[in-house]
């Protein structure tokens, strides 16, 4: 019996193993695969340098006087923000040489940049203090378009390693980073919601940094792009401007695959879906439209994999996608 | 085996450090707890089985969402900073798993508890050396019991990705990193880290029923 148990052992031991190693030279053979599925969403770009596509990134410190509240509404003292290492890594991205290389993230790998800088970014010049054990750990609550895109695991190593800070990121829809944000749960925010930004500006939770002139600082910006099927269905490509592309995928009622949780993109994308459909970033607005509406309530990699599963279209911001084709079919993180 | 195996090391590092912390402290909570009102008959006992086995029950993330609610930046226990930690994670699992082992371990003492209460009669035994027996006799009951929970704690996803936040290098264990790696369409590397865990909950329980064998004898 023992004899047969450790065969057993053995075997599946050396069955994971071979499992595990075939990953390697299957990878090859697995990008095949992956690559069929990959050509059916094709990249669609409609109106790039149109305004009502345009996605811009902006970092808000939080602030610790913020007028926090609990659960059950209950305002709550003594919430603890880091605001020195919260500080300390704004002037860091804000500086002129993260700026730049932001502004190059991308551009070898993908032929194209992915981020844009913002002709009126703030520049930072201040001194990065160094940690001490209170400072040390900054949490920062970002989106899942920005994280999936890649970006800050290319630019926060480098802030780590300089300067000993540890980044803590925790990735979620912009409305989720926001609510996260304001239960205390970060140092600082960065997001692409203009309106929901300046709501959190207004009910107190950011605040203006030394050197700076507001509290959103915007210094990034892409594009959001319209993607779809290859075979095109809708005829999306002929429509003249973005609208009348969405207009054309609700009449056709053509599977569209929506964010779905208040995010950044999301928020984008109801503005641009014909008035008369009264669609909002609420589930309970698009209840008649389900047969071909995909509210999904997931992140962007999530929905991009959803959409490319279905050969839906999807309203996505540049860099992720770009991010996704250039994988073959997967984000990074 | 495949790019940042730093990264893997440290998902594996973090998942058994926590499902050893969590099964360990819950085995040591719930097995006394477990034998006591097991072995015993009390008014509303009756209550506090039923109240046990609902606890059982309770789903993962309902319970990382209480968590969340206590540890978050406005919650009463944020003081204790236990958000986005190993230590918080550990919590909420210890809240999970102890009324399994308790529940488990009632279950199966209450079956002998009448045999061995005469048999420590017989013997002279008092109070303490009783329970002693009981423990001695459920030992079998007792390892199952804490298999259980150790494989409740490694499969365990919607609590502790709540409660850690899957935050790289930090609170990403074996689970939240495969539902973070499906996320993103990277399905060869989640099915990669799913067979690593399969395969480990398999040796462990091998190993573990290799040794019930010899307690059995």
């Amino acid at each position: 019996m023992k004899k047969f148990l450790a065969l057993l052992m053995a075997v599946v031991m050396i069955a994971a193993l071979c499992a595990c190693g075939a990953q390697q030279t299957g990878a090859a053979a697995t990008a095949a695969p992956t690559a069929a599925p990959e050509s059916n969403v094709k990249l669609q770009i409609l109106c790039e340098q149109d305004d009502s596509m345009l996605n811009t990134y902006s970092l808000l410190a939080v602030n610790p006087k913020a007028p926090f509240k609990d659960a059950d509404g209950k305002a709550v003292s003594g919430v603890a923000i880091n605001t020195a290492g919260a500080a300390a890594l704004i002037n860091w991205l804000l500086s002129a040489d993260t700026e730049k290389l932001a502004a190059g993230y991308g551009q070898d790998k993908y032929g194209q940049q992915l981020f844009y800088l913002l002709d009126k970014a703030p520049v930072s010049t201040a001194a990065i203090p160094a940690p001490t054990d209170a400072t040390k750990t900054i949490r920062l609550s970002t989106t899942t378009s920005v994280n999936d895109s890649g970006l800050l695991d290319y630019l926060l190593p480098q802030f780590e390693d300089k300067y000993g800070y540890k980044v803590e990121v925790t990735a979620a829809g912009t409305g989720k980073a926001i609510a996260n944000a304001e239960c205390g749960n970060a140092d600082l925010i960065l997001v692409h919601a203009k309106t929901q930004e300046e709501a959190f500006v207004t009910a107190g939770y950011s605040y203006v940094l030394d050197g700076f002139e507001s509290e959103r600082l915007s210094f990034l910006y892409n594009y959001f792009v319209l993607c779809g099927p290859a075979n095109d269905p809708a005829g999306v490509k002929k429509a003249a401007s973005v609208k009348d592309a969405f207009k054309l995928i609700a009449d056709g009622k053509y599977p569209f695959v929506s964010r779905g949780d208040k995010s950044g993109t999301h928020t984008k994308e109801v503005t641009l879906w014909p008035a008369e459909l009264g669609i909002t970033t609420d589930a309970d607005s698009v209840a008649n439209y389900t047969a071909w509406y995909i509210y999904s309530n997931a992140g962007m990699g999530a929905c991009l994999t959803m959409a490319n599963e279905k050969g839906a279209y999807i309203l996505s911001d540049k860099a992720t996608f770009l991010t996704f084709v250039a994988n073959n079919g997967v984000t990074t993180s | 085996m495949f790019s940042g195996s730093a990264l893997l090391e440290n998902i594996l590092a973090v998942t058994f450090r926590m499902s050893l912390a969590s099964s360990l402290i819950a085995l040591l909570l719930g097995v006394p707890l477990g034998i006591l009102y097991g072995s015993r008959a009390f008014p509303g006992r009756r209550a506090l089985v039923v109240i046990n086995r609902t606890l059982m029950g309770l789903p993962p993330v309902v319970c990382g969402l209480l968590c969340y609610l206590m540890f978050c930046g406005v919650g009463p226990l944020r003081g204790l900073q236990l958000l986005y930690t190993v230590k918080g994670m550990v919590i909420a699992q210890i809240l999970l798993i102890t009324p399994i082992v308790a529940g488990m371990m009632e279950s199966g003492v209450s079956a002998i508890a009448p045999d061995i209460r005469e048999t420590a009669l017989g013997l002279g035994f008092g109070g303490w050396k009783r329970l002693l027996l009981l423990v001695n006799e459920s030992a079998y009951q007792i390892v199952t019991t804490y298999l259980l929970g150790l494989s409740r704690a490694l499969a365990e996803v919607g609590a502790v990705s709540m409660v850690g936040g899957a935050i790289a290098y930090k609170t990403n264990v074996m689970t939240t990193a495969i539902m973070n790696y499906t996320n993103m369409g990277n399905f060869v590397t989640a099915l990669a880290l799913g067979i690593i865990l399969f395969a480990l909950s398999l040796l462990i329980n091998i190993a573990v029923s290799i040794l019930q064998g010899r307690l059995a004898k």
